[in-house]
C-alpha cells in the first residue's frame, strides 16, 4: 500500500513531470487548482504500485450479441436434442475436451488456450451485460465506469508513439469508453475495417499534396504562430493539447508507428492464414498493433444474438472466427509473443439451455464461456464447468469481478486500487474481485 | 541550566508581549454564541476567536472564562458542565474585549439512558464502521453489514443484536463483545483498530451493551441542524492549530456538543489538514473547506491560510461593477492581486465568441477599434446581445439542459423540431426564465400541441426524471440518495423519494397522430420507500410537503422551483450563465451543488441569484451584468499571486472552444459552409435541434448526445483524434482549399504580407506581431509554391491554440 508516487499516472511522456500530474486530471474535468484537493481526497484511498505483469498487451476479441456456449466451446453432446441443438461436436487435442464441429482449427490449438466454461453474471439485457463484461462492474445509475482499455490507458499510458488503447473497427459499445476517466483515456477508433480493400485509418496519413517536407514546414509555421500565445501556457488544457499534438506528430511522422496500421504490409500468406474476412483481418491488424506497442486492442466480430435459426447463424459466423482465432494464437506463438500477449474472447452473455420455438436461443447470463490465452494464463486448461444442460455453473463459477481482477493482474495492475470519479469519489478499478491464481501459468 | 531556561522564558515573554502590543485584536468572537446544557451528562466546549484589523483571525488558546453565577454551571479547561437548573451567562475576557454568552441549564440532575440512534450509531459513523468500503457496503464486509452511513437504524439494530444471537454482543461481559473486540483490534479485524479500548467511544458501546443493548423505545429527537464553529477563519502562517466545535440541534429544542462524534474532512489537505478530533493544522497558502458530518448532516467552514510576513498590495483600479466588489473582496482576503483588464482586441474576440459563437469579422474588428466612445465595450455588448446568434447559442445551451433529442418510438423528429422552436421563441423574446421553466415542468397535453411535454416523453422513468429535474433546474445531483443517504450532502432517502413522488402520477397515451403522445396527470400512483416499504408523500427538497390532493403535483413543484424564495433555482441559472463566460462555475461543476462542494464565492453567487430573480428573471440582464464586469474582462496573463488561482476569477481562463462553435468558426474563417440534415446549407452547428444529429468533427470534439443530463457530457478535453483531425483531416486542409480565400488573393495580386495580416486578423482577431510577420513571410518567400506556402500559414493558424482556445 506504499504511496511512493503520485496515484494518478498520466498518459504522457515522462519528461513533463508537472503536466503528468495535472494532465491526468484534465480527463476528470479537473484543473491545476484541483490537484491538491484531489490529493487530499486521495489521502484515505487505496493506492498500489504497478508491478511487472506477465502480459505486455491485450487483444480483446468482443463477440457482440451474446454467443451460445453450447454451439461453441461448451457443447453438450450427451444432452437431449432440444438442449444440445442440432450441431455436433468434435474432439480436440486435449483428451476428453470437445468443441463445436465448426471449430476444427481451434480444436487443434486447444492445448495453447484456456477455455472458461463457468463465466456467470446476472444481467440478461445486452447493454447491461456488455457493461459488466467491459468494466467489471454492474451498471450504476450514478457513475459510468471505464472499460479495461481506458483503465489501462490511464494506468500505463502510451508506448512507442502509439495510442495505448485502440478499438477496431469502431467503438463496439458505449461501455468500451473511458467512463468517468474522461475522453483523454478513451480509445483511438479506426473508423474503417481492415477487411475492407479500401481500408485506411482516418486522418493518419498526410492529406493529398502534403509530403513530409511540406508537413515539416507546416510544423515550423505552427511553432511560429503559436509562440506568442505560449507565454500563457501554464494551463493544463493547453499543455494537454500540446501533448496530443506532439503525439499526433509522432504518430504521423513515425513510419514504424503508422506502419502498425498498414495491414497491406503483411504477406499474403499470413493474410490468407487469418482469412480474408472481418474476423481474420481484424485479428491480424490487432496483432500488428500490439506488436508495435499498443497496450490494448478491442476488436469486435459478428452478430451473435441468435434468437432464431441458431444453426444457420453459427454455421455462418463461427468458421471465420475459428480460422482467425487459431491463426492468431499460432502467429503469436511463432513470433514469441504469446507469453506476453493476453488474448481474451468474451461476449455479454451466453444463451438459453433449451432451443426456442424459433430454433434459436435467448439471452442467458447464468453460465457461458470465455477464452483466455497467452499473457501468463495456463495453456490447455478447461476452467470450471457448466451443468449437464449448460444452465448453471457446476464448478468454479467465475464472476465478472474475478475475471477483470485477473486480467488486470496479468497486466501488473492491482484492481483494488482506487481511481477518482467526479466529486472526488474514490472508486476501485474493480470492486471486490480476486485474482484466480488457478488460471495463471 | 536554570539560567538558560530563565533567559529563554524571558525572551519568549518579550517576543510575546511585543507581538501583543504591536497588533491588538479589534474584537473577539465566542462560539457557540449561546449555550444550553440539558442533562447531567451534557458538556459544551467553548471557542474564542480573536479578529484583527486586517481581517485575520486567531484562536485564543487559554481565554479567561467564568460563569456570571457559579451556582448553575462550572467551567473546566474551556468546557462547561451543568450544576443546577437556571439561567446565567458565561463571561469571556481577552485582550481588553469582554463578551457575555447566555447559558441555560435544564435537567441538570437527570441522566437519560443511552440511545441507540443518538449515542451508539454515531460511534459507528465516527469510527468509519459504516463506510462504503467497510460494513456499509451493499453486501457488508466479512459477513457483517451496517447500512451505509446509517440510513437504516432499525436494520442496523437488528443486525447487531439479533442477526446472530450471542455473537456480536455479550451483555454478560460487555467488553468481551465481538463488536468491541473487533473495533478495538483485540481480535483480528480486516478494518484494523478503529477505536482505542480506553476511549469514550468504546466506553459508550460498553455501557450500552451493559444496559442490555436496548433499542430506542420510540422515535428519538430528530436532528434538524449542525453548527460548525468557527464559521470561518483567516489564519496567518503554517503549522497553526485551530480547533473546531460542532453542535447538533434537535427538533425538541435540545442541542448537543458532538465535536467528538463527527467525521471531519478537508477538501484541501496541503492548506489545512483536520484531525479526527476536529483540530485543523494549517499548511501552505490557499483556501480549504473544513467539513464535519454528524448523522445525515454535513456542514463546513472555509479556512484561508496566508503566508507570514507577506508583502502584498492590492492594485488600485477604477470603474468596476457590483460583481467586481464581491470578487475583489474575496481576492483581497486571499491576498491575490488580479490580472489587469485585457486589451480591446482580446476583449472583442472573447466576447464575440461567448455571446454569439462566432469570431469577429475583420470589418467588425476595425469598426470596434475605430469607435471613439469610451464605453465602446458596453456598446458592442449591447449590439451582440441583440443578434440572432446570441439566441441560437442559448437555445443550444438550454436544449442541452433539457436533453432535446429524438428517442426511438417516443420522441419523433417532428416533436424535436417543435420542442426546439418552442424554446427558440421563448429565448428570442427574452421571456422570464422562471415562466419558461414553470411552463415546462407543469406541461400537460400533446407533444405536438404543447411541445415542452416532450420533456416527460424523453424520460419516462420516474426516478430518473426526478434526478434530471433536480440536476437541470436546481443544480443538484441527488442520485446517491436513491440507495443510501448522501454522505456528503444533506439529502436522505426520504428526501429523494419525496421528490420523486412529484413525478409518479405522470401518464402518457398516444395522440391522434401516431407520432404524438399526450402527457397528463393520472391522479394515481405512489412512490414507496425501499427500506420501510411505506408510501412517501411528495416533499420539496429541503422544504415542505405541499398539499397536492386535487391538483397536478407538477404544478406545485413548478411553483416551488421557480419561486423567488427558492434558494437554489436562481443561483443555479446564474451559475450556469457564469460558467459559460468563465469556463468554471462559482459552484463547479455547475450542476453539482452540494454541502461538500461549496461555491468559491458564496456571497457573489447569492447576489447574482438575488438580482436575477429581482430583475424579473431577465436573462439578458444577467448576461450583461457578467460581461460588463471588470472580472470578465481581465487578461489571461497571470502574476505571481494569481498564477495558481483558478477558482476565484482573478484572471481570465484559457478555454477550449466547444465543438459546435469551433466547427462554425472554422467555416466562418475559411469561408466555407456546413450542411446538417434538415437545415439549409450554411446553417450553423449551433442551430442543430436534435442531440442525435452529429458528424465526425462534432463527436470528436466532444459534442454531447444529450442522453445524459450531466453538464459533464459536453467534453472539452483534448484527444489524439482531435489533433489528427485538425492536422490531416478535412477540417482544416479541405476547407482552406474549398474556401479559396488564399487562392483568390494570390490571384488578385495581393502582396504576401497583406495576405498574412488578413489571415491573422481572421483567425486571431489581431494583427501579427512584427516577428510573426517576418518569420511567416520567411516561410513564404522562396517557397516553390507561393499559394501552398500561404495556405500552410493558414493551416498553422487553424491548428494553433490561440485559435482553438478562447482567451
Amino acid at each position: 500500500m506504499a504511496r511512493s508516487r503520485l496515484p494518478c499516472r498520466g498518459p504522457f511522456a515522462g519528461s513533463r513531470r508537472e503536466f503528468l500530474q495535472v494532465g491526468c486530471l484534465g480527463g476528470l474535468g479537473l484543473s491545476l487548482g484541483s490537484l491538491f484537493r484531489l490529493q487530499a481526497a486521495r489521502a484515505d484511498t487505496k493506492t498500489f504500485q504497478h508491478f511487472a505483469g506477465t502480459a505486455r498487451s491485450v487483444i480483446h476479441v468482443w463477440l457482440p450479441g451474446g454467443w451460445a456456449q453450447q454451439e461453441t466451446f461448451d457443447p453438450k453432446p450427451l444432452a437431449p436434442l432440444e438442449y444440445r441443438g442440432e450441431l455436433g461436436s468434435i474432439e480436440t487435442n486435449l483428451p476428453g475436451v470437445r468443441f463445436s464441429e465448426h471449430l476444427p482449427k481451434t480444436a487443434r490449438i486447444a492445448d495453447r488456450i484456456t477455455v472458461i466454461r463457468s463465466m456467470t453474471h446476472g444481467e440478461a439485457a445486452h447493454e447491461r451485460g456488455t457493461h459488466n463484461m467491459f468494466t467489471g462492474y454492474r451498471p450504476s445509475p450514478a457513475l459510468t465506469y471505464p472499460s479495461f482499455g481506458s483503465v489501462v490507458a490511464h494506468e500505463l499510458g502510451p508506448r512507442e508513439s502509439l495510442p495505448p488503447y485502440v478499438c477496431l473497427p469502431n467503438l463496439p459499445a458505449p461501455d468500451a469508453g473511458a467512463g468517468y476517466l474522461g475522453s483523454a483515456y478513451g480509445p483511438f477508433t479506426l473508423g474503417s475495417d481492415p477487411a475492407d480493400p479500401a481500408f485506411t485509418v482516418r486522418d493518419l496519413a498526410l492529406p493529398g499534396g502534403v509530403d513530409p517536407q511540406r508537413f515539416a514546414a507546416r510544423q515550423r509555421l505552427r511553432d511560429v504562430v503559436g509562440r506568442h500565445f505560449q507565454r500563457l501556457e501554464d494551463t493544463a488544457n493547453l499543455e494537454a493539447m500540446d501533448e496530443f499534438y506532439a503525439r499526433a506528430y509522432d504518430l504521423v511522422s513515425s513510419e514504424r508507428a503508422r506502419a502498425a496500421f498498414d495491414i497491406k504490409a503483411e504477406p499474403d500468406t499470413v493474410r490468407d492464414e487469418y482469412g480474408r474476412h472481418e474476423a481474420g483481418q481484424r485479428m491480424l491488424l490487432a496483432r500488428r498493433l500490439v506488436e508495435s506497442g499498443v497496450r490494448l486492442v478491442t476488436l469486435s466480430y459478428g452478430g451473435w444474438d441468435m434468437h432464431q435459426k441458431i444453426r444457420e447463424g453459427i454455421t455462418k459466423t463461427l468458421p471465420p472466427f475459428d480460422q482467425a482465432y487459431a491463426a492468431l494464437i499460432r502467429d503469436l506463438e511463432r513470433r514469441g509473443l504469446l507469453d506476453t500477449t493476453l488474448v481474451m474472447v468474451s461476449s455479454e452473455f451466453g444463451r438459453t439451455p433449451k432451443i426456442n420455438p424459433d430454433a434459436g436461443r435467448d439471452h442467458w447470463p447464468k453460465v457461458f464461456s470465455v477464452l483466455l490465452a497467452g499473457g501468463g494464463v495456463k495453456r490447455g486448461l478447461v476452467y470450471g464447468a457448466s451443468d449437464a444442460i449448460a444452465a448453471e455453473p457446476a464448478d468454479n463459477p467465475l464472476t465478472v469481478e474475478d475475471l477483470a481482477t485477473t486480467v488486470y493482474h496479468c497486466l501488473g495492475i492491482v484492481a483494488d486500487k482506487e481511481l477518482v470519479a467526479p466529486g472526488n469519489r474514490p472508486v476501485e478499478i474493480v470492486d471486490g474481485g480476486r485474482v484466480r491464481n488457478d488460471l495463471l501459468a | 541550566m536554570p539560567i538558560v531556561l530563565v533567559v529563554v522564558l524571558v525572551m519568549a515573554c518579550a517576543i510575546w508581549s511585543s507581538v501583543a502590543h504591536a497588533d491588538a485584536p479589534v474584537g473577539i468572537e465566542v462560539y457557540p454564541p449561546q449555550i444550553r446544557l440539558d442533562s447531567a451528562r451534557d458538556r459544551q466546549r467553548v471557542l474564542v476567536q480573536a479578529t484583527f484589523a486586517d481581517g485575520r483571525t486567531e484562536h485564543v488558546a487559554a481565554p479567561a472564562l467564568r460563569p456570571s453565577d457559579p451556582k448553575f454551571f462550572a467551567v473546566d479547561n474551556g468546557v462547561l458542565r451543568p450544576l443546577a437548573d437556571g439561567a446565567a451567562s458565561l463571561v469571556v475576557e481577552h485582550a481588553g474585549h469582554l463578551r457575555e454568552i447566555p447559558v441555560t441549564v435544564v435537567s441538570a440532575s437527570s441522566e437519560p439512558p443511552l440511545s441507540f440512534r443518538l449515542d451508539v450509531m454515531p460511534v459507528f459513523a465516527r469510527a468509519g464502521c459504516n463506510m462504503g468500503s467497510c460494513h456499509g457496503a451493499a453486501r457488508g464486509k466479512d459477513g457483517f453489514r451496517l447500512s451505509l452511513f446509517g440510513f437504516d437504524p432499525a436494520g442496523d439494530y437488528h443486525r447487531i443484536t439479533r442477526e446472530f444471537p450471542g455473537r456480536r454482543i455479550d451483555p454478560g461481559a460487555p467488553p468481551e463483545s465481538l463488536l468491541l473486540q473487533k473495533a478495538t483490534g483485540a481480535v483480528p479485524h480486516t478494518g484494523g483498530k478503529r477505536l482505542e479500548p480506553t476511549s469514550d467511544l468504546a466506553a459508550t458501546l460498553v455501557r450500552w451493551i451493559a444496559a442490555g443493548a436496548p433499542d430506542d423505545p420510540g422515535p428519538v429527537a430528530r436532528l434538524v441542524g449542525l453548527d460548525l464553529h468557527p464559521p470561518t477563519a483567516l489564519i496567518v502562517g503554517g503549522d497553526v492549530r485551530q480547533p473546531f466545535v460542532a453542535v447538533a440541534r434537535f427538533a425538541d429544542g435540545t442541542d448537543r456538543d458532538v465535536t467528538d462524534l463527527c467525521w471531519y474532512g478537508s477538501n484541501n489537505d496541503p492548506t489545512a489538514k483536520v484531525s479526527p478530533e476536529g483540530f485543523v493544522t494549517t499548511g501552505s497558502r490557499g483556501e480549504a473547506f473544513i467539513m464535519a458530518r454528524y448523522d445525515t448532516i454535513t456542514v463546513g467552514s472555509p479556512v484561508v491560510v496566508i503566508p507570514k510576513d507577506l508583502a502584498f498590495s492590492y492594485p488600485t483600479e477604477s470603474g468596476g461593477t457590483w460583481v467586481d466588489e464581491f470578487v475583489d473582496r474575496k481576492l483581497r482576503s486571499l491576498r491575490i492581486a488580479p490580472s489587469p483588464v485585457c486589451d480591446d482586441e482580446t476583449f472583442l474576440r472573447r466576447v464575440t465568441l461567448d455571446l454569439t459563437g462566432l469570431v469577429p469579422t475583420p470589418g467588425e474588428r476595425s469598426a470596434f477599434l475605430a469607435d471613439p466612445r469610451p464605453d465602446r465595450r458596453a456598446h458592442v455588448v449591447e449590439e451582440l446581445l441583440g443578434r440572432k446568434e446570441f439566441v441560437e447559442l442559448w437555445v443550444m445551451k438550454w436544449a442541452e439542459i433539457l436533453q432535446i433529442r429524438t428517442v426511438t418510438n417516443e420522441v419523433s423528429p417532428k416533436a424535436v423540431l417543435l420542442y426546439h422552436q418552442w424554446l427558440d421563441r421563448r429565448i428570442a423574446a427574452n421571456e422570464p426564465v422562471d415562466r419558461m421553466v414553470r411552463d415546462l415542468i407543469s406541461a400537460s397535453g400533446g407533444t405536438f400541441t404543447n411541445p415542452p411535454t416532450n420533456y416527460f416523453q424523453q424520460e419516462r422513468d420516474t426516478l430518473k426524471l426526478a434526478e434530471n429535474v433536480a440536476q437541470a433546474f436546481l443544480g443538484m445531483r441527488i442520485q446517491c440518495a436513491q440507495c443510501h443517504n448522501h454522505p456528503f450532502d444533506r439529502w436522505t432517502m426520504d428526501d429523494y423519494y419525496g421528490f420523486a413522488a412529484f413525478f409518479k402520477q405522470i401518464a402518457r397515451k398516444r395522440g391522434d397522430d401516431p407520432r404524438e403522445f399526450i402527457v397528463y396527470d393520472s391522479g394515481s400512483g405512489d412512490v414507496k420507500h425501499p427500506v420501510t416499504g411505506q408510501v412517501v408523500q411528495p416533499k420539496f427538497l429541503g422544504g415542505d410537503a405541499p398539499k397536492v390532493t386535487d391538483r397536478d403535483r407538477r404544478e406545485a413543484l413548478a411553483a416551488w422551483i421557480t419561486s423567488p424564495d427558492n434558494p437554489y433555482f436562481a443561483r443555479h441559472v446564474a451559475n450556469v450563465a457564469w460558467t459559460h463566460f468563465f469556463g468554471r462555475g462559482i459552484v463547479h461543476e455547475p450542476d453539482d451543488a452540494r454541502v461538500s462542494n461549496p461555491p468559491s464565492n458564496g456571497p457573489l453567487l447569492a447576489e447574482l441569484g438575488r438580482r436575477f430573480a429581482a430583475s424579473g428573471w431577465d436573462f439578458r440582464r444577467l448576461v450583461r451584468d457578467i460581461v460588463l464586469s471588470r472580472t470578465y474582462q481581465r487578461s489571461c496573463e497571470t502574476n505571481a499571486t494569481n498564477r495558481l488561482d483558478d477558482v476565484n476569477f482573478s484572471h481570465a481562463a484559457v478555454r477550449r472552444i466547444r465543438a459546435e462553435v469551433l466547427l462554425d468558426v472554422l467555416a466562418e474563417v475559411t469561408d466555407t459552409k456546413n450542411k446538417f440534415p434538415g437545415l439549409p446549407l450554411g446553417a450553423r452547428a449551433v442551430q442543430v435541434a436534435d442531440g442525435r444529429t452529429t458528424n465526425y468533427f462534432l463527436t470528436t470534439f466532444g459534442r454531447a448526445t444529450r442522453d445524459d443530463v450531466c453538464s459533464c457530457a459536453v467534453r472539452m478535453d483534448p484527444s489524439l483524434s482531435q489533433a489528427l483531425h485538425l492536422l490531416n483531416g478535412d477540417a482544416a486542409n479541405d476547407r482552406i482549399r474549398q474556401g479559396g480565400l488564399v487562392a483568390r488573393q494570390v490571384d488578385g495580386g495581393t502582396p504576401d504580407s497583406e495576405i498574412i495580416d488578413g489571415l491573422f486578423v481572421r483567425c486571431y482577431g489581431r494583427m501579427p506581431t512584427e516577428r510573426e510577420r517576418i518569420e511567416t513571410l520567411a516561410g513564404v518567400i522562396g517557397a516553390p509554391d507561393r499559394k501552398a506556402a500561404l495556405e500552410d500559414v493558414f493551416w498553422a493558424l487553424l491548428n494553433s491554440p490561440e485559435f482553438i482556445f478562447n482567451h
